[in-house]
This record gives structure tokens, C-alpha cells and sequence, in this order.
């Protein structure tokens, strides 16, 4: 049962609080990615796992042990590192060695462990070298290939892709993937990058600021985020938002008023403490945008750009008082800038979130 | 207005020529400084090392007769292999005891404990002081009489300690190794604390994950990427130390006192060229041909050296 | 009365260079005794007075460098008219390379004793390049206070020294001052213990080539030089010249093995001291004192004003010269006739009737290694107790021996 658990877990570098009352299970076999903005706390979170950071207040678990209080290499994670870490003075076979060389296995296991990490990352042919004369993909399998050498019970990965160009990222995306199914471990994955979170992942935890603002499978997240951030943060390109003002409520529905233009009528799955005279976000994704009228809520506004990928079409307009709006539609739509273009949404796929970004269901 | 073909080429050697005009511009001074400076007078000792120039005059040509003086006439060869030997022993002891400490303070430093900046200064202070002052100054604390060297010794109760450290045979050479130890040590500990943070931060925690000691890491991570800062360090302390001259100098004299047990080639240089109140007369001629041999030695030595040991670095990257 | 004279002719001096600066003939003088500035110039002032015509500036270089500063001068064809020289080997580096006016023929040098011309002559020609001005001379000296508390009477012999210096060390005081962290200065102290174990014979025996430095009358003497170790201050390897005078001057030990250039030193550090020579093999023995000459004054033979220079140099092997170096300096003038009227100048003065020339520099300071080289590193080694003194006269012997 190789889970990791974090318990109230706060780091503070000074006076900074970088991770502020993290709690967090990943469980037995769990791909877990940390995804959130840059400088959030999620290497930071990772490093504390590791154990490369002390903690300022908590408790990490892994494999119902607590761990905190081990030197990193105690704790039967390995990590991939961002720059990857290679040591450039050493092969591609002593680096992926190292750890066992120091556990001071003997000479013929760590060449069978080698060998068969090198064989599945189709390394074996680079075992020689040093990293100096890898390509960037290479370098990547090295590390993770030193990684698995070790057979740890938790894997840690702080954005081991995004040193790579946008088509070996995704090759190597799946390859982890597979790699994951295929060494049946508990995974810990941190990036930046939301499409590799969504395919990824089995939960996703977002982080903000040091906090976590929620944590859940991929589609849970896109289609239920708890809140504004998670929102906009979640989905590509990010929901569209309007400001607007609550002028009715009861126990079914609420009525807002979308910037003196549009009113809806947001039906209520659960009692909401939303007043009259609140000021909310709605949100409705652009993908979740038609052309044309729907009977539960139109926007009207003029193209000022138009980006056609062939099976797909982006418009960019300005509603009302020049609010940009995107909205993804597929085909190739026969849409001309200046067109003026009514957009219509279902209100079972718009958001509502009330006045300090909570959402409203 | 349109350029035609020729303007373009014209206006492109033009401006090739610019920039040759201003290369030449920057390599001329120093270019100017090293004939001036290093290329003539090491011609000139090539040319001096072959005359006979005992005394004021210079006399006949007389080919390789001073280095085969120097080099076989058992009297002086005997006092060259002595400072020889001695400077061989300076090298080797800075390496262990000055470069030694040196990297020991840079791994400390390296950590970045607290009073890290403060540390820095102190430890380089030593440097920045005039080698002569510190000769002197040290030379006055290992006095037996009164130096605070033997008056501490005997304050905390070791008698037996409190010995003439300049003045036997045994203790001289290894005072002024401690005395050159203390002065220089701060520069190898800054450039191997510059060589210890270019390592990238990954690679040590790497190592821990990979639950190295500290010692393993300094061993077999951090040494193996500081090379580039082991190999100028090396070759500057073996030029160094076969250049020796300021501290023996002034710390026990022109004779390697006590009886050549601080003798070094470059004492034995000064006296043959330039002759001493007891040495007798300068020789010119037979100091040059030092010299000559001296400058080859180095010279080879530190180009062996580098290559060696650049062969051994590894880049980051 | 001399006294008078002198200052007669320094008013007389101060007079006339005010009057007549004119068509003056204009001479440099090079010299490294900066210690000694006033008193040259003083005498300068003097010559001046009797020639109107002639200017003299003295210049001082540090000691240290004089040598190599002058021969790079005389190298480059220049240089001072009139050059204070070392004498034998360092003299003979500038004289032999022909940078020296010959004077014999020239100066009257009837006043000078063959011993001190020796020291001046060039052995190549045997010719005179320059007047000797002053000799050295190795003597022991004693603090009358601390004997006279110890009821320490002066040795005479070796045995007494030693008996004496026994008492002295009983009593708390280190008897000997002398160290050899700086070798000239065991090599000093060996002038003044040495000879008068190896006798009066020996210098003229090993220069001719009759003995060697392995006699047993050499090594007999090393070996009572080693018996002085104990009686050294603790440490004494390791203290060099500056605190054999500091012990020395502050009382703290009782004996001082020296020059005699430090007479002026050790009067104005106000201790109240008296000189001997060293002490006798045995009662009744010969007493000794090693002296060297200093050096001379020459005249550069590219000199412009080459006269002049001379006329300056024949000041110099005048007696009122000798007196006003007497007198000013307390130097122990080379010319004769100078009296004077210090006590321990006197002294020492009497002590040249029982003389032997300092050995190594007198007559091993030509070739390379010098006998003082060996002579210095081997004492070390002696009263260190690394070598034995039949081991340290082989060395020096053979060195010589060797040495082109
Ligand atoms: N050693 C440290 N000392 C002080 N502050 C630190 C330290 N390490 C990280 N921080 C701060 O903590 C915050 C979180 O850093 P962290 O590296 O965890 O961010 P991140 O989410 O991994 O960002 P990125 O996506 O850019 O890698 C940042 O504001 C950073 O400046
Ligand atoms: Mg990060």
C-alpha cells in the first residue's frame, strides 16, 4: 500500500509561507498530478515528500509511515528533476547505477536491474554514453530510467517535460502513461501544463498560493470546480466570465443580470445564500458556445478575430461594453471579422459562482 | 537611389575591415605588454645563459658550459637538488595543507551557514595583505625570545612546544608552509566556493535521493565537477610554489637558513645572479642559465599538467 | 686640540661655500652607509674648505642593494666619481672588470699596512684600486653590571669562559646572547672563539694550500665552538641578529659576540658594557681577534672629473681624514696616526697587535660557494648538533676544494 499522505502540512522559507495547511492522500497506484500557476508551492509540496525540504509544521505518511522526520533517501521515493539531474561526469549506466552502487548491490544485480530499465526505455544502445551525447528525450528516459532502477514505492516527477518541444511532450506523456499502468506505482507529477494534468492524471490537485483549492478526477474538475480560480484554470482556452448582479432569488432559481444586457435565470440544484444586489461571476466555457439563439441565454457581439484550424473555429468578439469573449465551435464556420454574431449557451453548461468565487450549484 | 552591386560589396569590406581595424585595436597593447614584458626579458635570459658572465663583464661566448655547471658540478648541483627537493616539498605540502583546508572551508561554506558572507571576508583578508608585512609579522610571532607564538605555548603549559620554529632545520620549512597557508589560503577556498555553487543545485540533492553520504557527494559529485577549478588551482600553486621566493626570502634569508633547509631555487636564482654579502659575487651568466632551466621546468610541467588535467573535466551540460 | 681643528676647518668650510660656488667642479660620491650620512658630510665640508673648486655630494644607497645598484651603474657607464667599495671579493668584482682607477703611483698610500692594502689590492695585477678606510674586528662583549652582580670575574681562558658562563646560566641570566638563525652572525661568532684554538699558523697554512680545512687543529676548534651551544639562549636557532641585540641591550644576557661596529649601538642603548677579546685555548695562550678590512674609497676610472676624484682620494689616505673618521664615526681608521679618544675604540685598537685576518672572507670569498657559504650553514649544523664538527670541516673543506 504504497499512499502518501500529507497532514496539515506548512512550509515556510522566513517569514514566506510558501504551503499553507496542505492535506492530501494519494493513494496505492495513484497517478497524482499538482498542477496551479508558477511559484504556487507545487515543487516546493513535491520537495517536501522528497524530503529536500524540512517541514515547518505536519506530517507526510508513505505506506502508512511516517516519514518526515527520514533523510530523503529513506523514504523509498526517487525523483525526476526538471533539468534531469544527470551527473554529466558519469554513463548513461552510471548514472542509472548510482543508487544501487551506494546501497552497495552487488556488481551482477545492478547490471540486470540496468539492463532492464535501459530495455524498457529503449536505452540499451546509449548505455555508454555520457549525457553530453543525448538528445533531450534521451536525457528525459535516463532520468526516469534511474528512477525506476531503484524501484521505489512512490514516484515523484517535477515537470519532467517541459524541457522538450510540443511534440516529443506528447510522446513522452503517453509513454509515462504506460509506463505507469505497466510499474503499477504510486505517482506524483507536477506541471504547469493543464492538458498533461487532464490526460494524465487519475486526481488532479490544484494548488494556489500554497493552498490546495481542490482536488479531484480530471472531467469532476471540468465540470464541477468548486470555484472561480479552479475555473478558469481548468480547460483550454479558459472560461469566459461576465460580471454580474443578482436581482432575484428564491429556492429553484437565481436572476442575475449580466452587465445591464442579458438577464438569466440560473436554475439551483441546492439552496444558495445569494441576496439581491450580490455581485457574481457567470462563466460558460467557450466550447460550450453555439452559433445562433438558444432559447436559455443568447450573446450578442461583433468578431474581431477569427483562428480557423480546419476541423475548428476560435472567435474572438466583443459583447456589450467590449468584453472579450472566446468561443470554440467546430467546422469552419463562414464568420467574417465586423460580422455582428449572436452566441448561445445551455444553462445546464454555464457556471455560477457568488461574490468571493465560490460556485453556486 | 538604389545601391548597386559594387556599393554592396564595398560597404561589406568596409565593414569587415572596421572590425579587423578595432581586433587589432584590442590585441595590440596586450600583445605589446607580453613582448615587452615576458618575451624579451625571457630572450634575453636565453641569450645572457650562454656566456661567461662572472663578475661585472660580460665575457666569451662559451655555449652550454653554465647549465652543464649547474647541472653536473657536484658542489652546485648538490645545492640545486637541495632547494630543488625543497620546492618539490612546497608543493606538495600546499596542496595538502593550503589547497587541503581551502576545499574543506569551500564545502563548509558551500552550505551556506549562517555568518556565510562574514566567513568570506575573514578568510580573504589574509590575501589582500602585503606578503612582505605578513612575512615579517610572522616572522616576529615565531620568534623564540619573544614571539607570541612560544609565549602562548608556554601560557597554556606546553613547554616542550615553545621550539625556535624558524630557526631548526626540522620546523623551518613547515613554519613558513603554515605562514604561506594562512596568507594564501583564501584564494582557493573563493574559487573553489565559485566552482561549488556553478554545480547545479539538482545534481547534490540527486545524490542524496540516492541516499549518497556527504562524503560520498563530496567525493564523487561535487570533487569530479570542480575540476576545472582543481586544475588552475593545481597549476597555479605548482607555478607558485617553484616561483617561491618572498617568504623564504624574508623570513630566514637569502641562504635558506638554518643550513639550506629553506633553500629554493628561487633564493639560489637571486644568489647566483645577483650575489650576496656572503655568497659572494653576482654571475649573471650562471643565473640565467638558472633561470632558463627553471622557466623550461615550470613551463613544461604546468603545460603536462593542465592538459592532464583538463582531460579529466567534464562539462555541465 | 684636535678637536678644535676639526671644528676650525668646519667654519672655515661653512664660509667658503658660501663665498665660491662658482666654476665648481661637481663630484658624486656613492656610498651604503646611510647610517653615517651627517658625519660625510661634515667630512665632506672639510675637504671642501681647502678646495673651493670641488663639490662633493654623498649619496647613500640601503646597504642591501648598494651593490647591486652601483654595478649596474658602472655597467651602464655611469656611476659616481668617487665609490666607497667593500674589499676583498666584492672589490675585486668591480675592480677586476676594470671600472676601478688604479692608485698606486697615484695616491700615497704610505700610511696603510700591507695586511690592510691586501684587502684593496686586485690578486689578478697586484695593484691598489682603492684607500682602505676602516677595519672590523670580532671582540666579545660583556655587561660590567650583571658580572659585577654575579661576582663574575672577566674570563681568560676557554675553561673560565665556560666556568663563567656556568654561573651566569645558575643565576637565571642567559650567558651568551648569540644565535645562528641569521648565519653571518654564527660565522662572526666563530671569529672571535675560533683562532686562537687553530693558532696563529693556520691562516697562512690553509691559504697556501699547505693544510686543509679538515686539520685537526680546525676541527678541534669547531668543536669548542659546539661546546658554546648550551650556554646560548634557549631557542637560540631560531634568534636571529635584532634579538641577539635585544638580549643583549635589555640585559637580558651577559655576553655579546660581535662586531665592532657596535660599540655606537650599544652605547646608546645605555648599557654599561666592556669588550674582551676571545678567550685563550689555555692560560697563557695567544688571544686573538679576527679583523677584516671594511672596504676603501675609489675613483671610477670613466669618471669625468678623474683629477679631482683623486684629489679627494689622497684626503682619504691622510691622518686629520683618519682622526675626523675617529672621531665622528668611531670607525677603527686604516690609515695610521688617528688617535682616539674613546676608551673602547682604543681598545679595540689595541687588540690589532695580537690580529689574524677573518678567515673565510679575507681569503675564500672569491669563487662560488664561498667559504662563508659553507662555513655559515655548516656552524648551523654544528651547534644545532646535526653535524659533528669532523663532519662540518669536511664539508667546508671539500666545498672549497671543489669551488672553481
Ligand atoms: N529555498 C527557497 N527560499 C525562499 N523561497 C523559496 C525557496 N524555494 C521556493 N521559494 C518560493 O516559494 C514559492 C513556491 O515555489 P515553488 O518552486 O514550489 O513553485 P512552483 O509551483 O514549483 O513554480 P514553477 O511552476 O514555476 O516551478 C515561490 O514563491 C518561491 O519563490
Ligand atoms: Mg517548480
Amino acid at each position: 500500500m504504497a499512499n502518501v499522505v500529507l497532514r496539515s502540512v506548512n512550509k515556510q522559507f522566513g517569514e514566506v509561507k510558501v504551503i499553507k495547511d496542505v492535506n492530501l492522500t494519494v493513494e496505492d497506484n495513484e497517478f497524482v498530478v499538482f498542477v496551479g500557476p508558477s511559484g504556487c508551492g507545487k515543487s516546493t509540496l513535491l520537495r517536501l515528500i522528497a524530503g529536500l525540504e524540512d517541514l515547518t509544521s505536519g506530517e507526510v505518511h508513505i505506506e502508512e509511515e511516517r516519514v518526515d522526520h527520514l533523510a530523503p533517501s529513506k523514504r523509498g521515493v526517487a525523483m525526476v528533476f526538471q533539468s534531469y539531474a544527470l551527473y554529466p561526469h558519469f554513463t548513461v549506466r552510471q548514472n542509472m547505477g548510482y543508487a544501487l552502487r551506494v546501497a552497495k548491490e552487488s556488481k551482477e544485480t545492478i547490471a540486470k536491474k540496468v539492463n532492464d530499465a535501459a530495455s524498457v526505455l529503449q536505452l540499451t544502445e546509449y548505455l555508454e554514453r555520457k549525457p553530453k551525447a543525448l538528445s533531450g528525450g534521451q536525457r528525459q528516459r535516463v532520468a526516469i530510467g534511474r528512477a525506476i532502477v531503484r524501484d521505489p514505492k512512490v514516484f515523484l516527477f517535477d515537470a519532467p517535460l517541459s524541457n522538450l518541444d510540443a511534440k516529443l511532450r506528447v510522446q513522452m506523456r503517453i509513454e509515462l502513461t504506460k509506463l505507469h499502468r505497466s510499474l503499477n506505482a504510486t505517482m506524483i507529477y507536477v506541471t504547469h501544463d493543464q492538458v498533461e494534468a487532464m490526460t494524465m492524471a487519475d486526481k488532479i490537485v490544484v494548488l494556489r498560493d500554497g493552498k490546495v483549492e481542490q482536488i479531484g478526477a480530471p472531467l469532476d474538475l471540468y465540470n464541477a470546480p468548486d470555484n472561480l480560480f479552479v475555473a478558469g484554470f481548468i480547460g483550454s482556452p479558459s472560461m469566459n466570465f461576465f460580471d454580474g448582479t443578482v436581482i432575484n432569488t428564491s429556492n429553484t432559481d437565481v436572476e442575475i443580470d449580466v452587465k445591464d444586457s442579458v438577464k438569466i435565470k440560473f436554475p439551483l440544484n441546492e439552496p444558495s445564500n445569494l441576496s439581491t444586489g450580490d455581485k457574481v461571476s457567470f462563466g460558460v466555457r467557450p466550447e460550450h458556445f453555439t452559433i445562433g439563439n438558444t432559447n436559455q441565454g443568447t450573446f450578442t457581439g461583433e468578431v474581431y478575430a477569427v483562428e480557423r484550424l480546419g476541423g475548428e473555429t476560435y472567435l474572438y468578439l466583443y459583447v456589450g461594453d467590449q468584453k472579450e469573449v472566446v468561443a470554440h465551435m467546430s467546422g469552419d464556420q463562414k464568420i467574417a471579422i465586423g460580422d455582428m454574431v449572436e452566441i448561445g449557451f445551455s444553462l445546464k453548461q454555464s457556471y455560477l459562482f457568488g461574490p468571493h468565487g465560490d460556485a453556486v450549484r | 537611389m538604389s545601391m548597386t552591386n559594387a556599393d554592396y560589396e564595398k560597404a561589406k569590406r568596409n565593414r569587415t575591415l572596421k572590425l579587423k581595424l578595432w581586433l587589432l585595436f584590442l590585441i595590440l597593447p596586450p600583445a605589446a605588454i607580453l613582448i615587452v614584458f615576458v618575451f624579451v626579458p625571457m630572450g634575453s635570459a636565453v641569450w645572457y645563459s650562454v656566456f661567461d658572465w662572472d663578475g661585472l663583464v660580460r665575457k666569451e661566448f662559451i655555449g652550454l658550459a653554465n647549465f652543464q655547471d649547474i647541472l653536473f658540478n657536484p658542489l652546485k648541483n648538490k645545492v640545486l637538488f637541495n632547494a630543488f627537493m625543497n620546492n618539490v616539498k612546497v608543493f606538495v605540502s600546499l596542496m595538502l595543507v593550503q589547497n587541503g583546508i581551502a576545499l574543506v572551508i569551500a564545502l563548509l561554506l558551500a552550505r551556506n551557514p549562517k555568518g556565510y558572507r562574514f566567513y568570506q571576508v575573514v578568510f580573504f583578508l589574509p590575501v589582500i595583505l602585503s606578503t612582505v608585512i605578513i612575512g615579517f609579522q610572522w616572522k616576529l610571532f615565531l620568534n623564540p625570545v619573544f614571539g607570541l607564538v612560544n609565549k602562548f605555548l608556554h601560557n597554556i603549559g606546553l613547554h616542550d612546544w615553545a621550539l625556535p620554529w624558524l630557526g631548526l632545520p626540522e620546523t623551518a620549512l613547515n613554519s613558513m608552509l603554515l605562514v604561506n597557508s594562512w596568507h594564501w589560503f583564501g584564494f582557493p577556498t573563493l574559487v573553489f566556493l565559485a566552482a561549488i555553487h556553478r554545480i547545479p543545485k539538482d545534481f547534490i540533492e540527486a545524490a542524496r535521493l540516492d541516499g549518497a553520504s556527504e562524503w560520498r557527494i563530496a567525493r564523487e559529485i561535487i570533487w569530479p565537477l570542480m575540476a576545472p577549478a582543481i586544475t588552475i588551482i593545481t597549476v597555479l600553486t605548482f607555478i607558485g610554489s617553484f616561483n617561491w621566493f618572498e617568504i623564504p626570502y624574508i623570513m630566514n634569508g637569502l641562504e635558506g637558513s638554518p643550513a639550506g633547509s629553506t633553500d629554493m631555487l628561487g633564493l639560489m636564482f637571486y644568489r647566483t645572479a645577483f650575489g650576496s654579502v656572503s655568497a659572494g659575487g653576482s654571475n649573471f651568466g650562471s643565473g640565467s642559465a638558472l633561470a632558463v632551466l627553471m622557466f623550461i621546468f615550470i613551463f613544461v610541467f604546468s603545460i603536462i599538467a593542465t592538459k592532464y588535467l583538463t582531460s579529466r573535466e567534464v562539462e555541465m551540460n | 686640540m684636535r678637536k678644535f681643528t676639526t671644528r676650525a676647518l668646519l667654519v672655515a668650510a661653512a664660509l667658503s661655500a658660501s663665498v665660491s660656488t662658482l666654476a665648481a667642479s661637481e663630484l658624486n660620491f656613492w656610498s651604503w652607509r646611510q647610517e653615517d650620512i651627517a658625519a660625510y658630510e661634515k667630512i665632506i665640508a672639510a675637504f671642501e674648505a681647502t678646495h673651493p673648486d670641488i663639490k662633493i655630494t654623498y649619496t647613500a644607497h640601503e646597504a642591501k642593494a648598494y651593490n647591486t645598484i652601483l654595478t649596474t651603474a658602472l655597467a651602464g657607464g655611469s656611476g659616481p666619481d668617487i665609490i666607497h667599495t667593500r674589499a676583498y671579493g666584492s672589490l675585486e668584482a668591480i675592480s677586476g672588470a676594470g671600472y676601478l682607477e688604479a692608485l698606486d703611483g697615484q695616491v700615497d698610500l704610505s700610511l696603510l699596512s700591507a695586511d690592510e692594502l691586501l684587502g684593496t689590492t686586485l690578486r689578478a695585477d697586484g695593484r691598489i684600486y682603492a684607500v682602505p678606510f676602516a677595519s672590523q674586528t670580532v671582540v666579545v662583549y660583556y655587561n660590567k653590571d650583571i658580572f659585577d652582580a654575579n661576582n663574575i670575574t672577566v674570563p681568560e681562558t676557554f675553561e673560565e669562559f665556560k666556568a663563567a658562563s656556568t654561573a651566569l646560566k645558575a643565576a637565571g641570566i642567559t650567558p651568551l646572547a648569540n644565535g645562528t638563525a641569521d648565519g653571518w652572525t654564527v660565522e662572526i661568532m666563530s671569529g672571535a672563539i675560533m683562532p686562537n684554538f687553530y693558532g696563529s699558523g693556520f691562516f697562512g697554512e690553509v691559504t697556501s694550500g699547505a693544510t686543509d680545512f679538515e686539520d685537526a687543529r680546525y676541527v678541534g676548534a669547531l668543536e669548542k665552538m659546539s661546546e658554546l651551544a648550551e650556554f646560548m639562549p634557549t631557542g637560540f636557532e631560531g634568534v636571529d641578529y635584532a634579538t641577539m641585540k635585544a638580549l643583549f641591550t635589555s640585559g637580558a644576557a651577559a655576553m655579546f659576540i660581535g662586531g665592532s661596529w657596535e660599540i655606537n649601538g650599544f652605547r646608546d642603548a645605555g648599557i654599561n658594557f666592556e669588550i674582551m677579546p676571545g678567550p685563550a685555548a689555555e692560560a697563557g695562550g695567544e688571544r686573538m681577534v679576527a679583523t677584516w678590512l671594511d672596504g676603501g674609497y675609489g675613483v671610477n676610472a670613466a669618471s669625468e672629473n678623474k683629477e679631482d676624484a683623486l684629489e679627494f682620494i689622497r684626503f682619504t689616505a691622510t691622518t686629520p681624514f683618519a682622526q675626523m673618521l675617529t672621531d665622528e664615526l668611531n670607525n677603527v681608521a686604516a690609515v695610521d696616526g688617528a688617535m682616539s679618544s674613546d676608551a673602547t675604540l682604543s681598545r679595540v685598537s689595541s687588540f690589532h697587535s695580537a690580529a689574524t685576518p677573518y678567515i673565510m672572507l679575507v681569503a675564500f670569498r672569491f669563487d662560488t660557494p664561498t667559504g662563508s657559504t659553507l662555513l655559515q650553514s655548516g656552524l648551523q649544523e654544528l651547534m644545532t648538533g646535526a653535524k659533528t664538527a669532523a663532519e662540518v670541516a669536511a664539508d667546508v673543506s671539500n666545498g672549497i676544494k671543489t669551488a672553481e
